[in-house]
């Protein structure tokens, strides 16, 4: 049964790290909490004597900010650009804080304020009213029951009004259920708190109120800034979902790396060599590289001769990334007369991607 | 102390050798906690001499240093004689009053000891390590103690992001603790792991070897005399203590250069700009203040009530700058600091805890790069303190380089008496470099002189003029601004290149953009005080800016100008050494990249965008016809019709076209037309096209007898009425001619209609008697009704 699940929750897929932290814990835990702020800190960031492996790569401070924020009053929220492994933080936290990652609710344009409170078994309640059996709880709830952090995915996605029922629930830490009588409400013991991913520049997002936006202490998870580090884990993802493919396709390194710049390049507004260059809305993270390496990919070893060149990479990017935006589609034609030219010159790969990006576009 | 940082024993030098009298501090540069462990060192051996690390021509300075009316920040700054004249190095030795150094020289006058200098002077080539062109020297160097193998296992070890944040956690962390002797042992250990972990080669070729055989012929030499105490840069202790090999470095191939050194006042912010290049603590009003309260507590100071104390002064500080921090908000960024400290393993909320906490508790939104809060606090942390120095320091280098170049210009500064000089800039090589010397000068903002007549290059106006007349006169203020820039270099050309710099950041209206039209008229302002040859690293700059520059209008009158500097032979043109076809090659390229753009611009700038397109047209097809690929400029214009445009903007785009030979003559004259002869119900839309063509290409209108046809029969067509409705309208259009064009347009529409221009001169124009009466009438009831409204001024002012 087990080997059907594509993907296990953290505190099953690490059950055995979590489980070494835990005795070797000696340091006074916060209450609620199944572990130390520093066991949980290590559960993250890796610790080579208890044998726990390193899961979030690049910002440590990061990491020691969210812990402690977590301590607080305050919820946190992590923004940031899609695939920068926010949601991946957000249940490494609650996993080896709570032992229990998996009160979630999914944020989307569909998601109504019962999901965020409490709902009801409307059979039991129209045959016998409102009761505690009728009443189906929210994760929310059930977090604030348990002591427990729940998690709250792309809360940017819902509705306004739905984020508004998470204001008075965070400010007091208690649900009211007036259907059963004055005196009834969940009251949250220590433990619980709310971790919330969101992004803020996408589309069909809405704005956070301002009073929701001081009920959370935000960080911000940056895209990786080490340029070989980046190549190295776009290739370790890369081989990951090659291997349901039967098929065999090389991508060199230099193809990668031009894969790697073209997408560094447009990210930070600079090139490595210092020139500037024009900052696309179109998100440009290492996710979406590898969504374009594994598609270039596929390309090569289905369509061609199985060898990935430039020009895969080239047209890819413009399908992948370059969806529908005519002002980025200008940054990129301007990327590619500019610095693409300039480097095709020295490099085949580059000569490969320039020519396709010039003559594979709308030009 | 337990932490595992310290035992490596092997490590541990022997820095207290009480039987031959040597005690050596090693510390870090502006470390109050170092500086806490000196003091104390000091004071419990009260040794015979105080030696200490900075360069031995500086010993002249040191009663100067310690004047009762000196108060740090202050710095000794070196000028240091180059291989050729024009170059110079200048360096900067900056003193803090929680530096270990000062502190340690405050300390020996304390006790009564002596006080030597014993690295090798500031003229020596291993103390001149500049990382890069025109970067600010710092003799405080240390950069040791940011990176290394070392100092990234530690990091790793004790959860610290980098160098800075590891030596708050080991070491600063402990001040106002009482134990000198296990301070300086730890800070020993630490910095020979650091020493350990550089490579011998390193070590010698970056001069540190020759400047600790230095130090240690010195250190011997003084300990014949009684108990020592050398107070050294940490990296160098383990080379002082006889344990570790000599490394026979020595800098005898080359005798130091000549050098002059002068004490200046320095301020927070330029110290830690010079921190920023590693040498070493950042934010000196933090740790300023750390140093005072230690003082004040004489002990260990309270950083609990020191971390409440910067944050509610940096919520004050930034309530007044409009920045509102919430009380409940202050006391989260407390928790947070407090539980990050403790969640770490410190004894208290140290600097880097205060940034994490502003971070996660102040920013409602996502970061880029650059954090606003973290910034401003950063700035908060930096402080703001100005070091005072009495009057008898003497007069600091720049302000002696340009006494020394008004003399060789025979510019006299005998005294403040204003003067005059007539310098003929064209043709003489000297007055040429004396009108640099008081361009420099203005430029620098001095106020020293005022040129009174002759040609104005940055303005185009009165240019054919030879000569130049100015007046000056040496002042007070002249010399107070020219020490005010002291911190820009020690020569009056270098601080000319600075002081660009400074302008090109600083937008006087206020906007952060920087605008590239005013940067190039810098750039000949540089050229006028010239300092042409020094000034790539700013084209380069410019460069950068333009790449991003927002505004198409400004980069077109930018490329103007700058295609003039690059061609003028007048004082204003570019020196052959300046290579400018960069900067003008990405000004092109981003003119052609705004031009896509130009179907959203806005009603009031689309006249401002016309004239531009109009100006680089003018210059693709004249001056500059061979410098651009001018196909790039036409196919963005042609580009910009597949848009649908205003009508003016279509005019002005079309005809450029046409005028190119892109677009036959047709498809202008079937546009005019169609306006002309549409449907608007606004008289003055059906002229936007003739007003756009009127604006970038005017020549079409006497070169293409049949757009003028298309014109002529639409203004014969009108109506009386909508003639005269629509002739303010025309006058705006046609007033793009000059007056030759004029001329030849009339030849032209007299000649198609069976006349001549005669036709039209004032004398061909016959007027009856009544007529004249009547005119003459007009004219003297229009005078009564000016000078009854009190507008009598607006008749003389003509006469």
């Amino acid at each position: 049964m087990v080997d059907q699940v594509i993907r296990q929750p953290a505190e099953v897929r690490f059950a055995d790290e979590l489980e070494r932290l835990s005795s070797a814990d000696s340091a006074p835990k916060p209450k609620g909490w199944s572990l130390s702020p520093k066991a949980v800190r290590k559960f993250i960031l890796g610790d080579d004597k208890l044998n726990v492996s390193q899961k979030f790569f690049g910002d440590d401070p990061l990491v020691d900010r969210c812990i402690v924020s977590l301590m607080g009053q305050q919820g946190l929220m992590l923004v940031g650009e899609p695939g920068t492994a926010k949601s991946l933080l957000s249940e490494l936290l609650a996993a080896a804080i709570s032992g229990d990652s998996g009160l979630v609710i999914q944020g989307s344009a569909g998601v109504i304020e019962d999901q965020l409170r409490y709902g009801w078994n409307y059979a039991l309640l129209l045959a016998e009213g409102p009761s505690e059996k009728a009443l189906v709880p929210s994760p929310i709830m059930n977090g604030m029951r348990a002591g427990k952090i729940v998690r709250v995915e792309e809360l940017t996605r819902c509705a306004p009004e739905v984020q508004d029922a998470l204001l008075s629930l965070m400010s007091e830490k208690a649900i009211t259920i007036p259907e059963l009588g004055t005196v009834s409400d969940v009251r949250a013991i220590p433990g619980f708190n709310i971790i919330a991913t969101s992004n803020l520049r996408d589309r069909g997002v809405h704005d956070m109120s301002s009073a929701l936006k001081r009920r959370f202490n935000f960080d911000t998870v940056q895209p990786i800034k080490d340029a070989g580090f980046e190549k190295q884990l776009i290739g370790k993802q890369l081989a990951e979902r090659m291997a349901d493919h039967d098929i065999s396709a090389d991508m060199s390194d230099e193809v990668m790396d031009v894969l790697v710049s073209v997408f560094r390049d447009l990210r930070t507004g600079t090139t490595s060599d210092g020139a500037s260059v024009a900052k696309p809305n179109s998100v440009m993270s290492t996710a979406e590289a590898v969504n374009v390496a594994h598609a270039a990919m596929l390309e090569a070893a289905y369509l061609d001769k199985g060898k990935v060149e430039g020009r895969h990479v080239a047209r890819q990017i413009k399908g992948v990334v370059f969806k529908d935006d005519p002002e980025d589609d200008r940054k990129f034609k301007a990327y590619v007369d500019y610095i693409a030219k300039a480097r095709s010159r020295g490099s085949k790969p580059w000569s490969d991607f320039y020519k396709s990006s010039k003559t594979g576009g709308d030009g | 102390m337990a932490d595992p940082a310290f035992d490596e024993t092997a490590l541990k030098p022997n820095l207290f050798q009480e039987k031959a009298g040597l005690f050596i501090a090693p510390i870090r540069h502006h470390s109050p906690a170092c500086a806490w462990a000196v003091r104390d060192l000091i004071r419990s051996v009260k040794p015979k001499e105080v030696l200490i690390e900075a360069p031995i021509d500086f010993e002249a300075h040191i009663d100067l240093l310690l004047d009762r009316e000196t108060k740090p920040p202050i710095a000794v700054v070196t000028l240091v004689k180059g291989e050729s004249k024009s170059r110079r190095a200048v360096a900067y030795y900056p003193f803090c009053a929680h530096s270990p150094e000062f502190v340690a020289m405050q300390t020996a006058r304390e006790v009564g000891a002596a006080i030597r200098f014993i690295d090798l002077p500031s003229g020596a080539k291993a103390m001149l390590r500049a990382k890069r062109e025109g970067a600010l020297i710092s003799l405080t160097d240390e950069q040791h103690f940011g990176s290394g193998t070392y100092v990234d296992a530690l990091c790793r070890r004790t959860g610290c992001r980098n160098g800075f944040e590891l030596w708050d956690h080991l070491f600063e962390a402990r001040l106002g603790e009482r134990d000198w002797r296990t301070f300086l042992n730890d800070a020993g250990t630490y910095c020979a792991g650091l020493r350990a972990a550089t490579p011998r080669e390193t070590i010698i070729s970056e001069g540190d070897a020759a400047r600790e055989t230095h130090m240690k012929t010195c250190i011997e030499g003084a300990l014949k005399n009684g108990a020592v105490v050398a107070v050294v840069g940490g990296f160098h202790a383990p080379a002082l203590t006889g344990d570790e090999d000599s490394l026979g470095g020595t800098d005898q191939t080359t005798k130091p250069a000549e050098a002059d050194s002068y004490v200046i006042r320095y301020g927070f912010k330029a110290l830690d700009a010079l921190n920023g290049y590693g040498a070493g603590l950042p934010q000196p009003g933090y740790y300023q203040g750390l140093w005072d309260r230690a003082n004040e507590a004489d002990g260990v100071p309270d950083m609990r009530a020191y971390a409440l104390d910067l944050c509610s002064q940096f919520a004050r500080d930034m309530r007044e700058q409009g920045h509102l921090i919430a009380v409940p908000t202050l006391v989260e960024l407390l928790r947070s600091a407090e539980g990050l400290a403790l969640m770490r393993g410190r004894k208290g909320v140290s600097r880097y805890d205060l940034f994490d906490a502003v971070r996660t508790a102040l920013t409602k939104g996502e970061i880029s790069i650059n954090d606003a809060w973290t910034e401003r606090f950063s700035d908060f942390l930096c402080g703001t303190a100005l070091g005072n120095i009495p009057f008898s320091a003497g007069s600091p280098p720049l302000v002696e380089d340009a006494r020394l170049r008004a003399k060789q210009n025979r510019i006299d500064l005998g005294d403040g008496a204003r003067r005059r000089r007539k310098l003929d800039v064209h043709r003489n090589d000297a007055h040429r470099k004396a009108s640099q010397f008081f361009h420099a000068m203005g430029l620098l903002g001095t106020g020293f002189a005022d040129c009174e007549t002759g040609p104005d290059f940055l303005n185009g106006v009165n240019t054919d003029r030879l000569f130049e007349e100015w007046s000056y006169a040496w002042s007070p203020q002249v010399e107070g601004r020219l020490i005010e820039l002291a911190g820009h270099g020690d020569q009056l050309l270098d601080a000319c290149l600075q002081e660009l710099m400074l302008q090109r950041e600083t937008d006087p209206n206020g906007r952060n953009a920087t605008d590239i039209e005013r940067s190039i008229i810098l750039l000949g302002q540089g050229i006028l005080a010239g300092i042409g040859e020094r000034l790539p690293p700013f084209v380069l700059a410019l460069e950068g800016d333009a790449q991003t520059h927002p505004d198409f209008c400004a980069l077109g009158n930018g490329l103007q100008r700058l295609i003039y500097i690059a061609r003028s032979k007048s004082p204003m043109g570019a020196p052959e050494s300046l290579d400018l076809t960069g900067l003008s090659a990405s000004i092109y390229r981003r003119l052609i990249f705004l031009m896509d753009g130009f179907g959203d611009i806005r009603e009031e700038d689309v006249q401002r965008h016309l004239e531009t397109l109009r100006l680089v047209a003018d210059l693709l097809s004249g001056d500059a016809k061979d410098e651009f690929d001018n196909d790039l400029f036409i196919d963005a214009v042609d580009r910009l019709l597949s848009k649908s445009l205003r009508a003016d903007v279509l005019g002005g785009v079309l005809a450029i076209t046409v005028q190119a030979g892109r677009r036959p003559e047709s498809t202008l004259i079937e546009a005019l037309k169609g306006h002309f002869e549409g449907s608007s119900i606004d008289l003055e839309d059906r002229l936007g096209v003739l007003r756009g063509l009127m604006t970038t290409a005017p020549t079409l209108l006497w070169q293409s007898r049949n757009i003028l046809d298309a014109v002529d029969g639409f203004i014969s067509s009108l109506e009386e009425a909508d003639f005269i409705a629509l002739l303010p309208h025309m006058r705006l259009a046609f007033s793009a001619l000059n007056p030759r064009e004029i001329d030849l347009v009339a030849g032209t529409l007299s000649r198609m209609h069976g006349g001549s221009l005669r036709d039209f001169s004032p004398g061909a124009v016959t007027a009856t008697e009544e007529e004249l009466q009547l005119g003459l009438a007009l004219n003297e009831a229009l005078k009564t009704s000016l000078q009854k409204d009190g507008l009598g001024d607006w008749l003389e002012a003509n006469t």
